[in-house]
């Protein structure tokens, strides 16, 4: 008996490690870059702000600025200071001697002392600081206190200012702002991101904007699909033709065709507008891609156009499938064409339907592209999708914490949407199989 | 359990592979993460290749990137400064025209660190965000060795280039926002913005027109230009001098009033909201429209008669002014140099030729872009490449041009300002709720 359980143990290891690799590569392609989005999603990380373009868990300085920044204000405030007089000329003196009392409490500190030396020498040799000698960490305490310090000489400049008592007020003012830069604070913000998003507006239409695009383009392109399918599925002639040329919207690049819908729909030169106006079933040739509830239309029917050869293709796999004994057994049952398509094409086609169906679903809501050209999420915002949040969020915003945090709720949402297909539809595809 | 437990695994990896494999949200994180691990990652290339400065008598090669040119004025550009400079190749990388997506291609160069480029051309609005991203390289010290005079450059200029006591890039050719009408339709040119509302109601549909007045009203970049204008126009700020935000006040209010009142008006095309550059100049040119809003590059092609149906029946003139004055937005570029360039003296030597008085010129004749180098104005072979150049009008208005709000924020808030202002147009919100909104969006923005 031992002996059994021993080998059994063995095999199960033996099939462990055979699936190993595979597990491997899951977790490298797909659990990696989403537990580091969620990591990400955490800090206020944004490219576009060198004092918070990477994760910092303490305060920390940058130095080369520090170095290029520092005597420059120093330099400034003096001769502020040599042009001023009265009241004026107090407050600089004493802002120069905190600037002094600043400079002083960093540079007591010897590491930080050794490493301006050496990033003072490069700068002048007219060589790049390498990223390792850039950032040096400073005591939290002491940042905070030095911050501080910056801080309230910025606001003694700024009533000098509005008092009209400096020279050149924004060189002062805004080398004192660059000096507070050099510090990078810890920017860890925990789940206020997905706080903030949660309770803003933008979040939830753009959601609803995706989940009305899924739910009509992806049932019109499964019932246009199908059509297609069960057409291409019969013998006639230049079927070979018709198979080809169904194919052509969806081996467009989506880019290509959007920018094509937007001169079909075109309000001065379109020729869908024109034939839909003409058709009497639009009252302005402009409306398609301008007034708020008919562009999501537009948008969807242009999805459906390209995407429902793709749905048919899959489908047509099915029906080749099935074989042709069935609809004769049926057909010398006496079954009509109508019966043997629901007690026959029906229940066979289900699995590939389901596949088709789930596909589609999940790839409608990350819409992206189209909706980019063709609207760029306009207008008023009413064919925002989630992902075109993220998109603007990250690339043309830069604020990569915020983000990731919307990158990690559209996961949530495809997941969701995939459970609810394994549990409900999916039993066929999934279950059975692997029984 | 088991079963339930591997329905769950399969949805989990399913959508874990849809996203790794073709997913736009799923891949930025991941991407996003590797720029930012980029970012932080010893760049020991760089200094290695930093420190193998150039022997003398060596080519030294400097990439110099904008947006692509249709003309051939780049061409000669380069060919005269390389006679001035055998020792140095100019190689020019072409990016795309629509500025969004060059500045979005130019952050990921960027932001890897990467010394592809050397010297590039940065549309108005960027400088700041690129300049506090510590993309560039401060030009001070180089201007001030080379005694370059600031004060004989556009101000509007200098100021877009100039953020936190420095200045990060220097303007190679500006322009502003033009009233363009009809000269065979209009017979005196409106002044204000009611007065061109009220003229575009009435001469729309003379001489073969279709509508009275076109402008930008896309959601996008153009709208955020337009918004700036009108409330620029009515003595309204979005952000004041001292960095307060004070769009939610009563000018500003009336900007917007007026905006939505004209882009919701009868004489304008009933799909406005898709309009951009693009659209207005073909409504133009087209003979459609009596009036556009544009900026002076329309000017050649509407007297171009190979596409233009209007040619000889152009006229310009400076935006209509509302209450407070006439405000049209500063556009144009600017060239700086990458922080990671490693010929920076090289890349200035370029530079310096760019924004010369012989390169402004070349530009300025064949690409009939306008100087920022004032005492241009007054060259006759300038003058005659357009008349434009010639008009004192626009020479004024464009030294009366509002930049748009210089800060880092810029492009976070344009997007703020560009979701407001359209469901505003659209009606699905009252200016004053659109206001509101702005303030307290843009607000939090600038105090991150």
């Amino acid at each position: 008996m031992p002996l059994k359980k021993k080998s059994k143990w063995k095999e199960g290891r033996a099939a462990y490690a055979m699936i190993l690799p595979a597990v491997l590569i899951i977790a490298a392609v797909a659990l990696w870059p989403l537990l580091r989005s969620f990591w990400i999603s955490l800090f206020d990380l944004r490219l576009g702000d060198p004092t918070r373009n990477a994760i910092h868990y303490s305060y920390s300085m940058n130095v080369e600025q520090y170095a290029d920044r520092f005597p420059g204000l120093l330099r400034a405030v003096k001769r502020e200071a040599g042009n001023a007089g009265g009241g004026a000329l107090s407050v600089l003196s004493a802002v120069e001697k905190k600037l002094d009392e600043v400079g002083g409490g960093l540079e007591d500190d010897r590491a930080f002392q050794e490493r301006l030396t050496k990033v003072n020498g490069l700068l002048d040799a007219f060589s790049p600081v390498p990223q390792e000698l850039r950032f040096i960490p400073v005591d939290n305490a002491k940042a905070e206190r030095l911050k501080a310090e910056l801080q309230e000489i910025r606001k003694e400049l700024a009533g000098l200012k509005a008092a009209g008592s400096l020279e050149r007020p924004d060189e002062v003012i805004g080398l004192t702002n660059a000096v507070l830069d050099t510090f990078q604070a810890p920017n860890f913000v925990g789940l206020s991101h997905y706080k903030d998003l949660m309770s803003g507006r933008r979040l939830w239409e753009s959601l609803g904007n995706t989940m009305l695009f899924t739910v009509f383009a992806v049932a019109l392109e499964m019932l246009l699909g199908l059509l297609i399918a069960l057409l291409m599925n019969r013998t006639f002639r230049g079927r070979g033709l018709v198979r080809a040329a169904v194919l052509i919207p969806w081996a467009t690049p989506t880019a290509v065709s959007a920018m094509i819908w937007h001169y079909l729909y075109d309000g001065q030169n379109g020729i869908v507008a024109k034939l839909l106006y003409e058709a009497g079933l639009i009252s302005d040739m402009g409306t398609l891609l301008s007034s708020g509830s008919r562009v999501m239309g537009s948008v969807i029917m242009a999805d459906v156009w390209k995407t429902a050869p793709f749905v048919a293709l899959l489908l047509l796999a099915g029906l080749q499938n099935i074989p042709a004994s069935l609809y004769e057994a049926a057909w010398v049952d006496g079954g009509g064409r109508w019966k043997q398509f629901l007690h026959v094409t029906v229940p066979l086609l289900k699995p590939a339907f389901f596949v088709a169906l789930m596909f589609r679903t999940l790839d409608a809501f990350r819409v992206f592209d189209l909706i980019y050209v063709l609207t760029g999420g306009g207008p008023a915002n009413s064919t925002e999708s989630i992902s075109i949040y993220a998109y603007k969020t990250m690339f043309s915003e830069l604020d990569f914490g915020k983000g990731s945090a919307l990158s990690v709720i559209v996961f949530v949402c495809v997941l969701l949407i995939s459970m609810v297909y394994v549990k409900w539809l999916g039993a066929d595809v999934v279950g059975r199989r692997a029984s | 359990m088991r079963t339930k437990a591997g329905k769950l695994s399969m949805a989990l990896i399913l959508t874990g592979v849809l996203l790794a494999g073709c997913g736009n949200s799923g891949n930025n994180a991941g991407s996003g993460s590797a720029s930012g691990e980029s970012s932080a990652a010893p760049s020991a290339g760089a200094s290695a290749a930093a420190t193998a400065a150039p022997a003398a008598g060596e080519k030294v090669k400097i990439v110099f990137s904008q947006g692509a040119d249709q003309t051939d004025g780049t061409k000669k550009l380069v060919e005269a400064f390389e006679a001035q400079h055998p020792d140095i190749d100019v190689e020019v990388r072409e990016f795309p025209n629509d500025s969004s997506q060059m500045h979005d291609q130019l952050l990921t160069i960027l932001s890897g660190q990467s010394s592809e480029i050397d010297v590039v051309n940065l549309d108005v609005t960027w400088p700041a965000e690129f300049a506090q991203a510590g993309f560039l390289l401060p030009l001070d010290r180089y201007i001030e060795q080379d005694g370059i005079d600031t004060n004989e450059y556009l101000k509007g200029g200098i100021e877009a280039g100039y953020y936190n006591g420095q200045q990060w890039a220097f303007p190679r050719y500006n322009n502003a926002g033009l009233l363009y009408y009809r000269t065979d339709l209009v017979k005196k040119v409106p002044t204000t913005w009611d007065e061109l509302l009220k003229q575009a109601e009435e001469l729309k549909g003379k001489g073969g027109t279709k509508y009275g007045f076109v402008t930008q009203g896309k959601q996008y970049e153009g709208l955020a230009v337009g918004f700036t204008e009108l409330v620029n126009a009515y003595g309204g700020q979005i952000i004041d001098d001292q960095g307060n935000v004070v769009v939610n006040s009563p000018e500003a209010l009336k900007g917007l009033k007026k905006l939505i009142e004209i882009q919701t008006s009868k004489a304008v095309p009933s799909n406005l909201n898709t309009f951009t550059e693009k659209e207005t100049l073909t409504a133009f040119i087209e003979g459609d429209a009596v009036f556009a809003r544009h900026w002076p590059a329309l000017y050649a092609q509407a007297n171009d008669a190979k596409v233009s149906k209007v040619v000889g029946k152009v006229g310009i003139a400076p935006l209509p002014a509302g209450d407070a004055r006439s405000a049209a937005a500063l556009g144009g570029w600017l060239g700086a140099i990458s922080k990671y360039s490693k010929h920076p003296k090289e890349a200035w030597e370029f530079l310096k030729f760019l924004i010369s008085e012989q390169g402004e010129k070349i530009v300025a004749i064949n690409n009939t872009q306008t100087p920022t180098y004032l005492k241009l104005f007054d060259d006759p072979e300038v003058q005659k490449a357009s008349p434009l150049f010639a008009s004192r009008d626009f020479v004024n208005g464009l030294g009366s041009a509002v930049p748009r709000t210089i800060t880092p924020q810029y492009a976070k808030i344009s997007g703020l300002i560009q979701v407001e202002v359209s469901k505003a147009i659209a009606g699905q919100q009252t200016a004053e709720q659109a206001l509101a909104n702005l303030e307290t969006q843009i607000k939090a923005a600038v105090s991150q």
